[in-house]
């Protein structure tokens, strides 16, 4: 397992360093030099000299490069343009927003996916797994953010049961230690503070969730059905199990497997969908962060956005590996 | 390849019988939600190439004399599906926009697809360029699609191109990664070996032996591609990185411009939202459609 644990870790050296080049280029290929953009109107020939001088932008890429590597090893992402803050404060304020959102989403498409798909393949053919599967479809075809429209007209503006914007009412006083607005309520008792901070959570959920709920219930009802046919679930049945038990040990535990893997698939897709659900919902994380920086083209914003997620995705596909040879001795054992 | 492309190739193979692509196709018009997937797709292409004579108005023209009192009167015998902000006819945006959705999707996994399928072949076949260029894949699938559209979206400014081009690019690694993979299940096999014994230089073999037996895994992800292209490209839009020029009505832009509206005229976002689901929704049924014929171990049981 060690083995195993190490191969795998150190998969991660190449992709973080292919990523920081990746940005690095991307940050070079920008229109406009940052000479530019920093002297702004008043620019000269002789001071973008300078500048180009001061900020070491006539050495040779590599160099560049490895001065890049070095600001962001010292967790140095910039500054933004638009609130003249460091980004990095700024990620650190808004990302347990993001996280709230992420693992609401991921909570409602694990809670009502799994159970979905495995009726749906218990009732194969029948009405229930046919409309599980128009509604997995509707839920692959609907892009999310106008999912969250029509949830936030119907919900928010026609009934008016939940709140349309934001994390949290503003005539509710409310400390917030952790800015993991749920957490803080409960964490300072203040459970009015909690309700309506997962009040605010419900619909932004539901959208975000919609499709790794689809995907998960269509992967649980193919593992599933696939399960069903193996010769140990016969035996199990042959030898007299109660169905019960044949399905909790035997069925659902192996369907598990492919599940768990697309699990990890969803991270990236949670994190790159809040991006346009929290612009539905105006909700304060670090989408609508990366999308008021692409409308102030707030380049140093948009350039820690993308690579702060990015890692963010790759380590966590990397833990769910991991966990993946935890669950699968099969898949450990040909790591050797 | 664009489904057109690709049910011209099965209707021209329909003459021999017995081969992989006849019974594909006959296993495909058997499938009730295949075929309503390709009318669906049908009706779009057709809707997207005959827009100006569809369309009931100019998707520019204004009637400001209806948005006087205010955002937005509601559907009318005169305007079917109503008016925007603006006064001009949300139908014939919509229809409009079918050509927008069409473009970027054809271009977007056209673009993803050659250069996919370039790069895909050479690491499957050429030994030492795999893995230089699965590494770069990697790092690119390390990314999250989207994100990394926004980002090449952001770079080089709103626009159609941008949108086209930045969803091309996050579609290549997709199709490298398929490509690699399907042809070294190919490579191995003894026709491949034969044709090489008799002395058949190495870049014929490639395309006239592995990459038509390896295509088929392609042309399925290729329909879902579609499908996902039209969805990214929404997103993008409603993001603002979509066209900025008012006679381009994209459907996502036209949701963003009207989420504004969502209390008095929710059906501004509602009719381009539906258009976008209904014709994603086709792309999808015929990629599912396309792969259960294509699989060769179902061969047969038509």
């Amino acid at each position: 397992m060690l083995r195993f644990t190490v191969r795998r870790l150190l998969l991660l050296v190449p992709i973080l360093i292919g990523l920081s080049i990746l940005v690095f280029l991307w940050i070079r290929a920008l229109p406009g030099s940052p000479a530019e953009s920093l002297l702004g109107e008043r620019a000269t020939a002789e001071s973008i000299a300078q500048i180009r001088e001061q900020y070491g932008l006539d050495d040779p890429l590599y160099v560049q490069y490895w001065r890049y590597v070095q600001t962001l090893a010292e967790g140095d992402l910039g500054t933004s343009i638009s609130s003249r803050r460091p980004v990095t404060t700024e990620i650190k304020e808004r990302f347990p927003a993001t996280i709230e959102l992420t693992l609401a989403a991921g909570l409602f498409a694990l809670l009502f996916g799994i159970p979905l798909g495995f009726f749906a393949a218990k009732r194969y053919g029948g009405i229930f797994d046919n409309s599980s599967l128009v509604l997995s479809l509707i839920g692959v075809s609907i892009p999310i953010f106008f999912l969250g429209i029509i949830l936030k007209w119907i919900f928010a503006v026609r009934l008016g049961w939940l709140p349309s914007i934001g994390r949290q009412d503003v005539l509710i006083e409310a400390d917030h230690p952790t800015n993991f607005y749920v957490l803080d309520g409960i964490v300072t008792r203040n459970w009015e503070a909690a309700w309506d901070a997962v009040k605010h959570l419900i619909l932004p959920a539901i959208a975000l969730g919609s499709i790794p709920l689809a995907l998960i219930s269509r992967i649980t009802r193919a593992a599933v059905l696939d399960v069903q046919n193996e010769d140990y679930v016969r035996t199990a049945r042959a030898k007299g199990l109660p169905a019960r038990t044949v399905d909790s040990r035997h069925v659902f535990r192996n369907a598990m497997l492919p599940i768990s893997t697309v699990i990890g698939l969803q991270v990236g897709l949670l994190l790159s969908g809040a991006i346009l659900t929290e612009t539905v919902f105006a909700f304060p994380g670090i989408g609508t962060w990366i999308q008021a920086s692409i409308e102030n083209r707030d380049y140093p914003v948009l350039q820690g956005g993308i690579l702060f997620v990015a890692v963010v995705v790759v380590v966590v596909n990397i833990l769910v590996d991991l966990s993946y040879g935890l669950l699968n001795p099969r898949i450990r054992l040909a790591g050797r | 390849m664009s489904v057109a492309e690709i049910e011209a190739r099965e209707v021209q193979m329909e003459v021999g019988t017995g081969d992989l692509w006849s019974e594909a196709l006959h296993r495909l018009v058997r499938n009730p939600a295949a075929v309503v997937g390709a009318l669906i797709v049908a009706t779009f292409i057709v809707v997207a190439i005959f827009a100006p004579l569809l369309a009931p108005y100019s998707p520019l023209y204004q009637n400001l004399d209806l948005v006087a009192d205010g955002c937005c009167p509601g559907p009318s015998r005169d305007y079917p599906l109503g008016v925007d902000d603006l006064g001009r006819d949300e139908l014939s945006r919509i229809i409009y926009g079918a050509r927008f959705s069409l473009l970027i999707g054809i271009v977007s996994v056209s673009v993803g697809l050659t250069f996919g399928l370039l790069l895909g072949s050479i690491a499957g076949y050429f030994r030492p360029l795999d893995s230089p260029i699965m590494r770069v894949m990697d790092v690119m699938l390390a990314i999250p699609g989207f994100l990394m559209a926004i980002g090449i979206a952001a770079l080089l400014g709103p626009g159609l191109g941008s949108v086209m081009i930045a969803i091309g690019v996050i579609n290549v690694p997709i199709f490298t990664r398929l490509m690699r993979g399907s042809i070294l299940g190919q490579r191995d096999n003894d026709y491949v070996l034969a044709a090489r014994a008799v002395g058949v230089p190495s870049r014929r073999i490639l395309a006239s032996h592995i990459i038509p037996n390896a295509i088929s895994p392609v042309i399925v992800a290729g329909t879902l591609a579609l499908a996902t292209a039209i969805i990214d490209a929404a997103g993008l839009g409603f993001l603002g990185l979509g066209p900025q020029d008012p006679a381009t009505p994209e459907w996502g832009t036209m949701l963003t411009d009207t989420v504004r509206y969502l209390q008095s005229a929710p059906f501004l976002a509602i009719f381009p939202g539906v258009a976008i689901v209904i014709v994603v929704m086709g792309f999808n049924l015929i990629g599912d459609g396309l792969r259960e014929a294509l699989d060769p171990k179902l061969r047969g049981r038509a």
